[in-house]
């Protein structure tokens, strides 16, 4: 038997994005989004984990795949527009490196670039075979990656909570989803944005989850005080376990100021040749209304808190990522050095980010990732990765408390989803919720057309659920398409709760919107009972 | 096309939600039929009625409409869509109702809301510990009534002291407003519009 760890390294990487697709346009801006992600998120991850497969590094790493994200990735539509998304950006690239032909720091980056997209789309179309969702099951049958499940449309449950059917449906939908596409319940769930509130590990109890994830203060401030503080999960009164954010490891990695995705050495993800460039030469990679955009290729390194920015040097950002991961964990190190003493067990370090800081906006994220797991093979067992899983399989007994009611949002709880930017859609959500809730008692036996109106009902409520609609009404950006999606969403809802009660179906729009928002095709009303 | 909704349901309904321990938001709908019968109820009392809410603290009761903890009331305008309820204690227990106050002191209850807790803004006192036993199943759902083994707390580990508790909250409110505003706020770990 091998030694225990001084610590353990819970690292959680969150993969969302909101259900957007518009078969009705030919191009839509938002659905870049997901085209972006996969590019420089999903396809360097996947690549990553697959590599340490490869050279038999034992890593542990926890992703959650949000059923939205699940859902777009194996959209056949939004996969052949992926492909002609990539494409172009071939294309562009491939000019790149014409242009900077007699500009030797540039044309090197332009044939980075052009690398880059042309081994995604090999790797994308014949390796993945189009399925990156197959391709996270698969390490997660090797046993190296726990997926986990979220929302349904991650709605953000307390203040979902007005109407408990709201928080069963998310978290029935959301589990019967998560069955259907690995063959297997989920052992967990990250709640979305963190959310928490006290009772809520009673609805995860009840659709069978076994942990789930909240802000430090959570568990911080549970009732009564936990003995390892963050270091250690606690059991709800449920027996649900609830494993909480480590500060320290927190900010090293997503601090703007402090955190290692600041480093001068790293890319600048704000200087873009879809603004940089002649507006002719990159019109075809804007915007179809014509205007300017981020296109993914950046040639500037973030320098410092300048406007004249250095050029990119690949080789020394490469440097920096095996150092910041060296550094990362020294300190894992130290805090387990200085934790562990006072503990029945190896403290448990939980580090969760959103997926998309990694490679998207942290461009060298992914080798740092590389790095870090590698270094931890090396380290003789130190630090060990962990999921919650294998971390609830060894260490049976914890301290019962009770979490208090938090979020990762500013300031820790609801504010940014319940603000003067966004209250207004609550009412809306809520007797909509209400109507759901009524219609799967009106409707306890429907016929199948019936039927198909109810599920669509359910379909466009949690879609109008979405937590990234009052995100985006309050960060100011893009306020008029959330906005959109929450009005087109409950006025659908609504007009089906009403047709559904006047036994008057419209047959030809319900086929349309059966199209449009096709997200859970098996979805079962009963959920929101 | 943005699809045009409805800012009324045609019902009678209070809504409470908590925005942060100290800040609670309010939504209501009225329907006139239900308006005219506060009106009617309080008769020539209504001269000079207010529209309040009025917040019952519930905590660790069970409310039977008369054995609140603590009452009082908030103006609001019964025309506005909702109402921001600043609070000035943390972890509590309300429910609200909706009504009409009079100048004789006379409340005229329209609509009860549903029940709230706000949350806790420090570390718990309490210090009694409770520990359990909880089988892991592994690709498989646990039994929903599985059975728990209550345990003895574990020999090691200590508590924080009461300073050690202050320093830890202080380091950890620092550390969250910085790596929070980092995340929402700006480069790199963000973008407006998109996470």
């Amino acid at each position: 038997m091998t030694a225990p760890p001084l610590g353990y390294l819970c690292l959680v990487l969150h993969c969302h994005l909101p259900y957007v697709r518009h078969p009705e346009h030919e191009n839509f801006l938002e659905e870049n989004w997901l085209y972006e992600a996969i590019t420089d998120t999903y396809v360097p991850l996947l690549r990553v984990m697959d590599g340490l497969v490869r050279d038999g590094v034992d890593f542990r790493l926890t992703i959650t795949l949000s059923p939205p994200l699940i859902s777009m990735l194996r959209d056949p539509l939004l996969i052949s527009r992926f492909e002609r998304h990539i494409n172009k950006l071939i294309e562009l690239a491939s000019k790149e490196t014409d242009r900077t032909r007699n500009q030797p720091e540039f044309h090197r980056l332009a044939e980075m670039y052009l690398e880059r997209f042309l081994y995604t789309r090999h790797v994308f179309t014949q390796e993945y075979r189009y399925d990156l969702v197959g391709a996270f099951g698969r390490l997660q049958e090797l046993g190296k990656l726990e997926i986990i499940t979220c929302g349904a449309t991650h709605g953000f449950l307390p203040l979902l909570s007005v109407v408990p059917s709201a928080v069963r449906g998310q978290l029935r939908t959301a589990v019967a989803h998560y069955e259907e596409t690995f063959a297997r319940p989920p052992h967990g769930i990250w709640l979305p944005e963190c959310g928490y509130f006290p009772g809520l590990d009673e609805s995860l109890r009840d659709v069978g989850l076994q942990f789930f994830f909240t802000e430090s203060h959570g568990l911080l401030y549970a009732e009564p005080r936990p003995r390892y503080g963050l270091h250690a999960p606690a059991f709800c009164p449920t027996g649900v376990a609830a494993f909480a954010r480590d500060l320290e490891s927190s900010k090293q990695v997503w601090s703007a100021e402090e955190g290692y995705p600041g480093d001068p050495a790293y890319r600048d993800y704000y200087r873009d040749i879809g603004w940089d460039l002649d507006y002719d030469y990159v019109r075809p990679y804007i915007q179809a209304t014509g205007q300017r955009m981020n296109t993914g290729i950046k040639y500037y390194r973030i320098t410092g808190k300048t406007d004249q920015k250095q050029v990119y040097d690949r080789a020394w950002a490469m440097e920096q990522a095996a150092d910041h991961a060296a550094n990362f964990m020294f300190n894992r190190e130290r805090q387990a050095d200085w934790l562990a003493p006072g503990m029945d067990r190896p403290p448990v370090v939980v580090a969760p980010y959103d997926a998309e800081l990694f490679g998207h906006w942290w461009f060298e994220g992914p080798e740092w990732l590389d790095n870090l797991f590698r270094r931890l093979q090396g380290s003789a067992h130190v630090i060990e990765p962990i999921t919650p899983a294998e971390y609830l399989e060894r260490h049976e007994v914890n301290q019962v408390c009770t979490p208090c009611g938090s979020s990762w949002g500013h300031n820790g709880y609801n504010e940014v989803w319940l603000n003067g930017s966004n209250d207004w859609i609550y009412r809306h959500l809520h007797t909509a919720s209400r109507r759901m809730e009524e219609l799967t008692r009106r409707f306890p036996d429907p016929d199948a057309l019936t039927l198909r109106a109810l599920k669509q009902a359910g379909r466009e409520l949690l879609l109008a659920q979405s937590s990234d609609w009052a995100f985006i009404m309050k960060t100011g950006t893009m306020v008029d398409y959330a906005v959109k999606r929450t009005k087109d969403h409950i006025s659908r809802f609504t007009r089906l709760y009403e047709q559904l009660l006047s036994d008057q179906l419209d047959l030809e729009w319900l086929k349309n919107i059966e199209d449009q928002d096709n997200i859970f095709p098996d979805l079962d009303y009963r959920n929101f009972s | 096309m943005t699809a045009q909704i409805a800012d009324r349901y045609d019902t009678t309904e209070l809504a409470l939600m908590v925005v942060y321990p100290l800040l609670v938001f309010a939504y209501w709908e009225v329907t006139p039929e239900r308006c005219q019968q506060a009106l009617e109820a309080l008769g020539p009392e209504m001269d000079g009625a207010r529209a309040v809410i009025r917040m019952y603290d519930i905590s660790l009761i069970h409310f039977d409409g008369t054995n609140a903890n603590h009452v009082f009331d908030i103006d609001v305008g019964l025309e506005a869509p909702g109402w921001y309820l600043h609070l000035w204690t943390p972890e509590k227990s309300y429910c609200a109702d909706l009504g009409f106050l009079a100048r004789t002191g006379r409340f005229h209850p329209i609509v009860r809301s549903n029940i709230i807790h706000t949350p806790r803004t420090t570390p718990s006192w309490r210090t009694d510990e409770q520990w359990m036993r909880v089988r892991f199943t592994r690709r498989r759902k646990p039994e929903r009534t599985r059975p728990i083994e209550f345990v003895p707390a574990p020999s090691i580990g200590r508590q924080l002291s009461p300073e050690e508790l202050r320093l830890e909250q202080e380091r950890m409110r620092r550390s969250m407003s910085e790596a929070v505003s980092g995340y929402l706020g700006g480069a790199p770990s963000s973008e407006q519009g998109r996470r």
